[in-house]
């Protein structure tokens, strides 16, 4: 698990940390407090975006978990209050080492690494690898059942390393994945017996009917912490060492991991219409997100097809060059790359942080505007140069021509190329996923990450993009015959 | 005065030369016609008159603009040559009206009423007042034609280019549009016609242009050129299509 991996504080997460910082600046504490202090203050305080059963949305949106009830319960106990701020695990890191945010409570694993940047509190929550297996499997009882067979464990994780350290005595094979909802899939497929995992993630997993069950107990591992910058907000430390403890104390804490580690009755039951209303909200915002990320984009993707189609028909060779190479370059390189290049890479070439939707807009704009160009390009050569000849031959200038007799012309052979390409776009907007933006597919990623019903949620997704796809195109190609008699 | 005067015209397609020079001169009010084999330059001449094709060398003057000077108005010098092409170039999303008013309106010549009127009065002309508001695709080619002609007809040109203008039209069409074309010569209309109709090109010719191979083989009154051929080139062309 990242958690528990060394810190490593590269130019991206400098990069992330400006972008978080960007949020919480305004809320940066300007020195250290006595401890009685706490009382009545507000503290920022940064976190990971989804680490179930840590922090994660619920279906209206709601951060919630382990980390986010017990932060919320000790405030209230000392008398403070919270702002939190969900960076990502990485940018949090930096947002507290730039003191853009008070602490970070992230189910951050405490090492001595760490300790030497941070001040950590007591900890929290003692974490481990443990195993589990599909819920019909008997035969799995212990590792020495594993022999000759598949294990699945997270890439990176300390379930990896636990793993790797007793596959020889046990004689199985080690099959890394990158998500936990993954690992469980394949467990549940067959094509793995079991799974290495972080017992929470394991336990929220099972609680929330993941279709498995934990056949081990739980191996020794790392304490989970909260953290201040080194030497700042020590009465923020303070208090909540005071605040764990008296809830440790009054039943509070237990009540806490109870409510995210045990009860597989709450979810087991969930029907498929109970998974659609409760993800109904979420996955709206997303669809919201989508289409705007879509009509932003088709607009200037627009702009840039007519200038560069334009050039590209154009008798001066610069302009045709100029047209040529922007086309190649953006449909000669894959839009997922594109992606990742306008939110990770051009920030480190400027030193200007740029938003997830700008990052998301721009790349999707500058890829469907190089074919929208080709589209434009092509409407206007399709169309007969005798027309082009007939305009000229009356003593009409090229731009009069153009504006009267070809583009009209071209227009309605673009149209059906048009439609297809907003579709396409519409579609494109899923790969911005990858880079964080909370369109339709983000939403479903987070809602399976957290309920583990991908095949559902997955369905859910599809239908939605089918519907609204099928509503557009439907619109489409009516104002396509209106317009383009 | 000439309206068209050509000198030394040169026109090469890369290093393909289909016209090796070629030395013309039209008057005012003469009809000229151009026949030829296929190949032999003749559209190619008369599309470099009003310099749809660059030139490449040589110099063409068409109503006292020189349109090898690279500083001419090209716009300017077109509105006084109207051109009609063997396959209409009418446009297709305006009515037939809308065709013929379109170069008026947009280089504001008179109000739009003025236009129309005028375009009206064309559309009489050439015999098609009730097709005014109909759509190209809705006409016969005869028909179609006829609207590109009162087209070029709508900016009161000086001089009339017809580039193989009843070459794409049915047979039982080709009459219609001819009629057009006589009438203009009749009412003295400066005009280049490039025609296969060798009977119409005799009839209103006032001069015929042999052309082959890039080059003029002979030239001379309709009577004379068909009556009397002197190059062989010439008598072997009039022996196949007459």
């Amino acid at each position: 698990m990242r958690r528990a991996q060394a810190f490593v504080a590269g130019t991206v997460l400098a990069v992330f940390a400006l972008v978080g910082g960007a949020a919480g600046a305004s809320a940066a504490p300007a020195a250290s407090h006595a401890p009685s202090a706490v009382s009545g203050k507000t503290y920022v305080i940064g976190t990971d975006t989804t680490f179930a059963p840590f922090e994660f949305r619920d279906g209206s949106g709601e951060l919630i978990g382990i980390d986010m009830d017990l932060i919320r319960a000790i405030a209230k106990n000392q008398g403070f209050s919270v702002e939190i701020r969900s960076l990502g695990f990485d940018a949090a890191l930096q947002a507290l080492q730039s003191n853009q945010v008070d602490g970070v409570i992230a189910g951050m694993s405490i090492t001595d690494k760490r300790k030497q940047i941070f001040d950590f509190s007591d900890p929290y929550f003692d974490s481990g690898v443990q195993m589990a297996v599909a819920k019909s499997n008997n035969d799995i009882k212990g590792y020495a059942d594993l022999k000759g067979k598949t294990v699945a464990v997270k890439r990176g994780s300390e379930g990896e390393t636990f793993a790797n350290s007793i596959k020889d005595k046990y004689s199985f094979t080690v099959k890394p994945l990158d998500q936990s909802a993954t690992m469980y899939d394949d467990v549940k497929a067959g094509n793995s017996v079991a799974v290495f995992d972080d017992y929470p993630v394991l336990a929220y997993g099972i609680s929330q009917n993941n279709g498995l069950k934990a056949v081990t107990a739980k191996e020794r591992g790392s304490s989970y912490g909260f953290a201040v910058n080194k030497g700042k907000n020590p009465e923020l430390l303070a208090a909540f060492n005071k605040g764990l403890a008296e809830l440790k104390a009054n039943g509070q804490y237990q009540q806490v991991l109870d409510k995210y580690l045990k009860d597989p009755s709450k979810a087991a039951n969930q029907s498929f219409i109970d998974l659609l209303v409760a993800s109904f909200p979420a996955l709206l915002k997303g669809l919201g997100l989508t289409l705007l990320a879509t009509l932003l984009s088709l607009i200037i993707a627009l702009v840039l097809g007519v200038v560069f189609g334009f050039f590209k028909v154009s008798h001066l060779v610069v302009l045709r060059g100029i047209a040529t190479t922007y086309v190649s370059i953006f449909r000669g390189t894959p839009l997922l790359v594109q992606a990742f290049f306008f939110y990770f890479g051009l920030p480190q070439l400027t030193g200007i942080p740029i938003n997830v939707l700008t990052a998301g807009v721009l790349t999707l704009s500058l890829n469907a505007g190089a074919y929208m160009t080709e589209i434009v390009r092509g409407g206007i050569q399709s169309v007969d140069p005798g027309q082009l000849e007939a305009s000229r031959s009356l003593g009409l200038g090229y731009v009069t021509s153009m504006r009267r007799v070809i583009v009209p012309q071209a227009v309605k052979i673009m149209t059906p190329s048009f439609i297809n390409q907003f579709v396409i776009t519409l579609k494109d907007t899923s790969l911005l996923a990858v880079i964080g933006f909370a369109e339709l597919t983000y939403q479903g990623q987070q809602i399976y990450a957290s309920n583990f019903r991908t095949g559902e949620t997955l369905l859910i997704v599809a239908a939605l993009y089918f519907i609204v796809i099928t509503l557009l195109t439907q619109l489409s190609n009516v104002l396509d015959r209106r317009f383009n008699k | 005065m000439s309206k068209v005067q050509v000198t030394g015209l040169r026109k090469s397609f890369g290093s393909n030369e289909v016209l090796k020079g070629l030395d013309v001169s039209v008057a005012e009010g003469e009809v000229v016609c151009v026949i030829g084999p296929s190949g032999s330059g003749k559209s190619t001449f008369l599309r470099c008159l009003n310099k749809l094709e660059d030139i490449s060398a040589g110099k063409v003057v068409v109503d006292g603009f020189d349109l090898t000077d690279p500083k001419v108005d090209l716009n300017a010098v077109r509105q006084h040559i109207g051109m009609v092409f063997q396959h209409f170039n009418l446009f297709p999303h305006m009515s037939v009206i809308q065709n013929i008013m379109l170069a008026p309106v947009e280089l504001k010549k008179g109000t739009k009423e003025q236009a129309r009127a005028k375009a009206m009065e064309l559309l009489a002309r050439v015999g098609l007042t009730e097709k005014a508001d109909a759509r190209p695709a809705s006409l016969s080619g005869g028909q179609k034609q006829r609207v590109a002609i009162a087209r070029a007809l709508a900016m009161n040109p000086d001089i009339m280019l017809f580039d193989e203008a009843t070459s794409a039209l049915d047979p039982e069409m080709v009459g219609e549009v001819l009629q057009v074309i006589r009438d203009l010569a009749r009412e003295g209309m400066t005009m280049v016609v490039v025609t296969h109709e060798m009977g119409f090109a005799r009839e209103v010719a006032d001069r015929v242009i042999f052309m082959a191979d890039g080059l003029i083989v002979e030239e001379a009154a309709p009577e004379a050129l068909f009556g009397n051929p002197q190059q062989p080139r010439t008598q072997d062309f009039l022996s196949k299509v007459l």
